[in-house]
């Protein structure tokens, strides 16, 4: 699977939440900061009551998801500039794949 | 958005279905769509200007990785299937991408109403028909003061002018146009003067934008406006479109950013038209609801990632690469997007007994979560006077019981 990079302007960081002790962790999303201790401070404001809140870089995460964008489209990932094959986006809908939608 | 023009002078546009339910001879956009976000779809980085507010922190180059012609193509059948009514495609600016009139077509193809948010600096009069032909039903051109001021605050000498042409282009090719302005003090100044000369050239929509703290628009917080200009700036606009109307060229006005203005459109309207004109502005507006973030406008960035509005770029719900938008922003297992969508509950100092915190919903969560850290305190850029929160709003008129039928 092609490189499908998450980052804008700064490193981005995949953010986990346990509300409580006896709860699992929970995905509640990504934030945009240039370093860990910037990432869980920014994380810590946006989730004030969490007892755990983990960070992972967006760009190490390898993602294998059944409902990819890239998978549903007819293609594997890859640029905007790619051609498009005639049809794959008008007339097919692919079935969902298990995809690495990321690396 | 708040219309100034709707709300003071009862005029009716396309988009005040979607925002004030009301029935009216313009064709409106009021089925159960209403119910789904707006989403704003940043489809590129790249830009050929480089604006100090730019809230996508958009540079010269396109970013690697941004979402294909397909992607995009699925991401819009995945946002027609959950309902959305509109996506507003933005930046970067639009225009460098060469897949976007294809994108365009294939939004309303899916029954999905396609609208431009771009400098207009690239809007040629080929471009422009080819957009017209591919169902764009409105192009937002961004223009941030008269050429001196705006040149300097967009980043590249003769962005006016080109800008003007761009407009010039779309209005010949009967392409419905308008203005964003973004009201900063570096801006302030050549307002009036950009729509009369606007106005002259066939514009007659005005959208004014307060400024949000994303991107490099938190760069330039020093620039904001204090409550004083603010206010001075807010009554300008209610009454020069009072004015324009009075002299038989009406013109449509929309605040954008702020939803303290709805509760100083009802004073205004109190001292000027009466208490039966503030009771009917506020039934409208308490039917509108209060700042949209995370409930009534999405963004989709050019990784596919979900944002809470288009300013927030710092924070994502999830990734339209990972599953559908519609699953992402149903999902109100995540608690920041639950509060964000009851913050009424949740809303804290000089907000919890405002009388207009129906009608604004505590402002925007990006302001107060850069200046407060944390996105639920008081918006930093309220400006309603302590006497106006304190008051009596207008006794809102009581929703219309549905009927068998109806």
């Amino acid at each position: 699977m092609a490189d499908c990079p998450r980052d804008a302007t700064e490193r981005e960081w995949e953010l986990f939440r346990r509300a409580s002790v006896d709860e699992p962790l929970t995905h509640v999303g990504s934030v945009t900061a240039p370093s860990a201790p910037v990432a869980y401070e920014q994380a810590a404001m946006l989730f004030p009551a969490a007892v755990d809140l983990w960070l992972c870089p967006a760009d190490e995460t390898h993602r294998y998801a059944s409902a990819a964008l890239g998978a549903r489209a007819g293609e594997d990932g890859g640029s905007a500039d790619e051609p498009e094959t005639e049809g794959d986006a008008h007339d097919e809908e692919a079935a969902p794949a298990p995809s690495e939608a990321d690396a | 958005m708040i219309s100034v023009s709707k709300l003071l002078c009862e005029t009716a546009a396309a988009g005040d279905g979607l925002r004030y339910g009301d029935p009216s001879d313009v064709p409106q956009i009021t089925d159960e769509k209403q119910r789904r976000p707006v989403v704003v779809w940043n489809v590129t980085r790249g830009c050929n200007l480089a604006c100090q507010h730019c809230y996508a922190s958009a540079e010269a180059e396109r970013a690697d990785g941004e979402l294909s012609t397909a992607e995009g193509k699925q991401l819009l059948r995945d946002l027609a299937e959950y309902g959305v009514p509109v996506v507003l495609f933005s930046g970067g600016e639009p225009l460098v991408r060469d897949d976007l009139t294809e994108l365009v077509a294939y939004a309303r193809d899916q029954g999905i109403r396609p609208v431009l948010s771009t400098n207009g600096t690239l809007l040629t009069p080929d471009r422009a028909r080819a957009l017209r032909d591919a169902g764009l039903a409105y192009a937002g051109v961004s223009v941030d003061g008269l050429a001196t001021a705006n040149d300097a605050f967009r980043g590249r000498e003769g962005a006016f002018d080109a800008a003007v042409r761009g407009i010039e282009a779309c209005l010949d090719v009967g392409l419905k146009t308008g203005l964003r302005y973004t009201v900063t003090e570096r801006t302030v100044d050549d307002m009036e003067g950009v729509v009369d000369l606007l106005h002259d050239v066939g514009v007659d929509r005005f959208c004014f934008y307060h400024l949000d703290y994303g991107g490099r628009g938190g760069d330039i917080a020093d620039a904001d406006l204090d409550s004083e200009r603010r206010r001075e700036v807010v009554r300008r606009l209610c009454d020069l479109t009072r004015e324009y109307h009075a002299d038989g060229s009406p013109i449509e006005t929309l605040l954008v950013g702020n939803y303290a203005d709805g509760g100083f459109v009802v004073e205004y309207a109190r001292d000027e038209l009466g208490d039966a004109a503030a009771e009917r502005i506020y039934a409208a507006l308490r039917r509108n609801g209060g700042d949209p973030a995370g409930d009534r406008v999405a963004d989709v960035d050019y990784h596919g990632n979900v944002h809470p509005t288009q300013f927030w770029q710092g924070y994502a719900l999830g990734n339209v690469r990972d599953r559908p938008f519609g699953a992402i922003w149903a999902d109100e297992s995540n608690p920041l997007l639950s509060r964000l969508r009851d913050r009424e509950s949740e809303l804290s100092g000089k907000c919890v007994d405002c009388c207009y915190r129906e009608i604004c919903g505590g402002g925007s969560p990006l302001r107060s979560l850069t200046v407060h850290g944390d996105p639920l305190a008081p918006d930093p850029q309220c400006y309603l006077t302590e006497s106006e929160r304190r008051g009596e709003p207008p006794v809102a008129v009581p929703e219309r019981m549905a009927e068998p039928g109806d």
